[in-house]
């Protein structure tokens, strides 16, 4: 949370001549971060962001006391002033009454109350106008201008009500439940969750949101002749929960869910009066009501100094260590040998607990900037590599040389981004809260993404060759953590599949991966199956696992993407590529004997599958070294084919009887007729 | 067979690839004479069908014939080279465009991982991958921050539908890279050298922030860990990764598994840490860091007592953007090729 600090008003609690801009530099260096100051009028302004667990820096004294232990050790002398306030030792004769009854302690760990009179609505004087104005709020009454000009001095947040507006002056403090209503200050009615700290009346009425908003019905407004003051704290936890469920928050509320310090409330309470007293001319009118059942303990930490040199890396002196912790307000009981024993100062309660809070407080004013900057010097682990980045690595390289642009799509895609996918939004894991339509479910394939890029490219781009590396996610059950897929998937526009099977036939044998089968796509993957064209779809398997998907996308959907022409994917489990790739490459004896090469061109009847033909005649010899598709035209298949012995130079016997060999399985199996032979 | 007829046809065949005047010719007398219908080939077939002696002499000489063709035809051909046409006829203009590969771009951010992921492994970081949708324990719990935690603003939180743990909370998408903090505790004892780099996810979108982004988060656990590890292990990434002039500084701030804890600045790429419009005083902030509380070692099962610890996170577009100077973060997932193709 940010507050902002004029330096007229810091000054006030702090006696320095520290230029404005070295209380920023030194401040954020040893404490809460400056992230700017400001000149307005003749004043400068700090706008200082606060973290969570320093609530008692959200005020002016709370960075005045930060200030005056962090100047000094820059050589600039800085000291703390106390104020002189108001003393609450006198008591009123016959005062106004307040009843009050709280349903349970916990809600309000202390509640102080105290009821002015005479009081006189006009505006604050001039100061506390400008102080308020510069800090972020607007001035409104002498009244209200007080609970708010309090809060950002001391960190105490204050609510005022017109006394006369609170029925049989009684109250009871307790936790809504049951759909109870309020109409707050700022003319909203809200309706309450339950377990919110709520005030009501001896009518029933609620009069109060603890700790967020007063109510309507209570506030002071300009005919206000008597008001009851509040000086409260309340369980943090409840204040945040009903914050969260109402998603309303007030400069108070943030506070109150932080923890506000019991122990000040008193001298907030001292100054409100002077204050009232001063501003409103208003005079006290009832004996101050403090309900206080459990004042937290001192806590003593104990800190071993050999702890303390342990992680800050050098030794601090023992009486360093002392002085910085006293200049903070932590007070040394008697530790004569290496633990020491400290007490933590009220207003730090909260947020120290063990020696490792003391020992940062140690090190944060001894000055992160003065310890050595130093590599660890210990054992090396030896962690096992995962191939995984290795492969990556090479994938991506040899994708992009290959005329791949590479992108990073958001995990998350909207509903009718995977309807129009034909991918079934109930199959897939749902964002609880999404922060927009966009933005919902956790995608199980990279496709829907893909094809959205491509819709988004096309005006510009006619030809585009994409790939994205990322994980999609699949869910299991409903007390298991999905199954996250690393995927590799790309797109290519055009009338493209063999160019982009070939690009996925080359990645395999860069991965070192052989023995692996294409063929027609079995819709194994329910939940996008028919993304794909049915009878141009290819999926790549070894044995019994699938390692992807090469086939082009079914024009239905091509068209409800806006897309024109057609795009042929890939769709790989990089798990499955990691499984198969190898490093180590085998070496066989480069063959001696000179090979043959013929050329042998087939009549094929249609849908004569050239992938099991290619194999078939491979599988004639162990001398045919390789088969390639030479030429399709027509109903025309040619092939040429390597013989090549590793024993002796090859004979026309020898290579005649295996060509006979091919043409009759040829003839066989695919009632194909050889057309032509051709020796090179 | 007759030896002569041997000899003659191989001094036939060199004075005819002698004669020869270009390539075609030589390939057609290549053809003719040792190809695999050739005449001192089919000599040769003939060859198992001879008898006795003149077998092995014939098979020597026609082996020889065989060589000394082929090697005259080498010759030739190298001479034919030579010979044609004078070179300056072979003028090409050189300022023609040339022909270029296909070639694509890989992703900024791919880059930035790699190069993070070297700096690192240097000093003995091993990369590891963790889930992106984690349980409450990991992502929260386990990192001292309990359901209801002001602290727990820090990091505006996707929840998952109807996926929860009986023994580790609601399902969330991880908002940060410490999530793997516990994650490899559990997997390894220390010494401990991590980096894990992955996708995170926060309700925030916007200019610099987008509801999802890359950490990389370091974690190092060992006996006699201390803030000034971590200072060191800082200033070298500064020093890799953005110029050997860069420093960091170290201030304090609030994570509740760390203690201390820092914010991370480092010198100003723009104005080299002079101030400047973009920076604080001349230092631009790069993420936060911390000491490993003890009782998120505990937590992981690692004795506080015997060992400790650092850890640092770092927004990945944050740093790239940095250095680039790309003014929105909503233009790296966008997919759009005309910016793509820019790295």
């Amino acid at each position: 949370m940010n507050i902002r600090v004029p330096d007229s008003w810091l000054r006030e609690h702090l006696k320095t001549k520290a230029k404005v801009a070295k209380i920023a530099e030194y401040l954020s260096l040893c404490s809460q971060s400056v992230e700017k100051t400001t000149k307005v009028d003749d004043d400068w302004v700090y706008e200082i962001e606060v973290t969570t667990n320093r609530p008692d820096c959200l005020s002016v004294l709370g960075i005045a006391r930060e200030l005056a232990a962090i100047l000094p050790r820059f050589k600039i002398p800085a000291k703390l002033k106390q104020s002189t306030v108001y003393s609450l030792q006198s008591t009123v004769k016959d005062g106004l009454p307040l009843e009050v009854k709280i349903a349970n302690p916990s809600l309000c760990p202390r509640f102080t109350a105290l009821i002015f009179d005479d009081i006189n609505i006009k505006p604050s004087p001039k100061i506390v106008q400008e102080r308020l104005e510069k800090s972020g709020i607007r001035a409104l009454n002498n009244v209200v201008d007080i609970s708010n000009y309090l809060m950002l001095e001391l960190g105490q947040p204050m609510h005022t009500f017109d006394y006369d507006k609170i029925r049989g002056a009684k109250m009871i403090l307790r936790e809504s439940a049951g759909g109870e209503k309020i109409t707050t200050l700022d003319g909203q009615t809200r309706p309450l969750p339950d377990g919110a700290i709520i005030i009501q009346d001896d009518k029933g009425r609620i009069i109060d949101l603890c700790g967020i908003m007063g109510g309507e019905n209570s506030a002071v407004d300009e005919k206000t002749k008597r008001v009851l003051l509040f000086v409260q704290t309340y369980d943090p936890m409840k204040i945040r929960r009903t914050c969260q469920l109402l998603s309303f928050r007030t400069e108070a509320a943030q506070r109150f869910e932080k923890g506000v310090d019991p122990q000040g409330v008193i001298l907030s309470m001292e100054k409100a009066i002077a204050m009232f007293e001063k501003n409103c001319g208003a005079k006290v009118a009832s004996n101050l009501i403090d309900i206080y059942p459990n004042p937290p303990k001192e806590k003593i930490i104990k800190l071993d100094l050999n702890l303390v040199n342990k992680i800050i890396g050098i030794e601090i002196p023992k009486n360093e260590i002392v002085n910085i912790l006293q200049s903070l307000g932590f007070s040394i009981l008697h530790s004569p040998f290496s633990i020491l024993h400290f007490s933590v100062p009220h207003w730090r309660d909260n947020d120290i607990a063990i020696p490792e809070d003391l020992i940062e407080e140690i090190a944060r004013i001894y000055g992160y900037h003065n310890l050595p900057s130093l590599l660890p010097s210990g054992e090396i682990p030896q962690q096992k590599k995962s191939f995984t980045f290795v492969w990556e690595n090479k994938v991506k390289e040899a994708l992009k040389f290959w005329g791949f642009s590479e992108t990073f799509n958001y995990s998350m895609v909207s509903e009718s981004t995977l309807v129009k996918a034909e991918i079934n939004p109930a199959e897939c894991l749902k964002i609880a809260n999404p922060l927009s339509e966009d933005w919902i479910f956790m995608r199980p394939s990279l496709i829907p993404s893909l094809l959205e890029v491509v819709t988004k490219n096309q005006p510009e781009t006619s030809e585009i060759q994409m790939f994205e590396l990322a994980n999609v996610y699949i869910p299991t059950a409903s007390d298991k953590l999905p199954n996250e897929i690393l995927m590799l998937s790309g797109a290519l526009t055009g009338n493209q599949f063999f160019q982009v099977k070939g690009i996925i036939e080359a990645l395999l044998a860069e991965l070192e991966i052989t023995h692996y089968n294409f063929s027609p796509y079995q819709l194994k993957k329910t939940f996008y199956g028919k993304i794909f064209h049915p009878f141009r779809t290819a999926e790549i398997t070894i044995g019994q696992d699938s390692l992807g998907i090469v086939g082009e996308i079914n024009p239905i959907i091509l068209a409800r993407f806006g897309i024109k022409g057609r795009v042929v994917v890939f769709d790989l489990d990089f798990n499955e590529l990691v499984k198969y790739a190898t490093t180590t490459k085998k070496y066989t004896p480069v063959l001696k004997y000179p090979a043959i090469i013929e050329d042998l061109a087939f009549i094929v009847p249609p849908k004569t599958l050239v992938g099991e033909m290619i194999q078939l005649i491979k599988s004639t010899s162990l001398i045919i070294q390789s088969v390639e598709l030479l030429d399709s035209y027509k109903d025309t298949r040619t092939f040429r084919i390597t013989y090549q012995s590793e024993k002796k130079t090859l004979s026309d016997k020898e290579i005649e009887k295996i060509r006979k060999k091919i043409i009759d399985k040829v003839r066989i199996n695919f009632k194909a007729k050889l057309k032509q032979l051709s020796i090179t | 067979m007759d030896i002569n007829r041997i000899q003659n046809l191989k001094n036939q065949a060199i004075s005819n690839i002698l004669e020869a005047k270009s390539e075609e010719e030589l390939e057609h007398l290549r053809v003719h004479y040792i190809g695999r219908k050739g005449e001192i080939t089919e000599l040769i077939k003939k060859l198992p069908s001879l008898e006795g002696e003149n077998r092995k002499e014939i098979g020597i000489l026609l082996n020889d014939a065989k060589r000394a063709i082929g090697e005259t035809l080498q010759q030739a051909q190298g001479k034919l080279q030579i010979t044609q046409e004078p070179l300056d006829k072979e003028w090409l203009d050189i300022t023609t465009p040339g022909k270029k590969p296909s070639h694509g771009h890989l992703h900024l951010i791919t880059d930035a991982i790699r190069e993070i992921s070297e700096i690192f492994e240097k000093i003995g970081f091993t990369r590891v991958a963790y889930p992106e949708v984690e349980w409450d324990w990991y992502a929260f719990e386990g990192l001292n921050m309990p359901k209801n935690h002001p602290a727990r603003d820090e990091w505006e939180t996707f929840f998952i539908q109807g996926l929860s743990s009986k023994k580790y909370g609601e399902a969330v998408l991880t908002p940060h890279t410490s999530s793997g903090q516990l994650r490899e505790m559990e997997k390894t004892k220390p010494p401990i050298r991590m980096l894990n780099i992955a996708k995170c996810y926060r309700r925030q979108a916007g200019v610099s922030h987008a509801p999802m982004f890359y950490q990389f988060e370091t974690l190092v656990v060992d006996k006699g860990i201390n803030i000034a590890h971590l200072k060191g292990t800082l200033d070298y990434f500064a020093r890799q990764y953005f110029g050997p002039n860069r420093k960091t500084r170290i201030r304090p701030f609030h994570f509740q598994f760390t203690e201390p804890s820092f914010e991370v600045d480092v010198t100003c790429i723009v104005c080299g840490g002079k101030g400047c419009r973009v920076c604080k005083q001349g230092w631009l902030e790069l993420g936060g860091a911390g000491m490993v509380h003890p009782q998120v070692l505990k937590n992981g099962e690692i004795d506080p007592e015997k060992y400790t610890g650092f850890a640092s996170g770092f927004g990945l577009e944050r740093v790239l953007m940095m250095k680039y100077g790309i003014d929105d973060i909503r233009l790296l997932f966008s997919g759009d090729l005309r910016f793509l193709k820019q790295f």
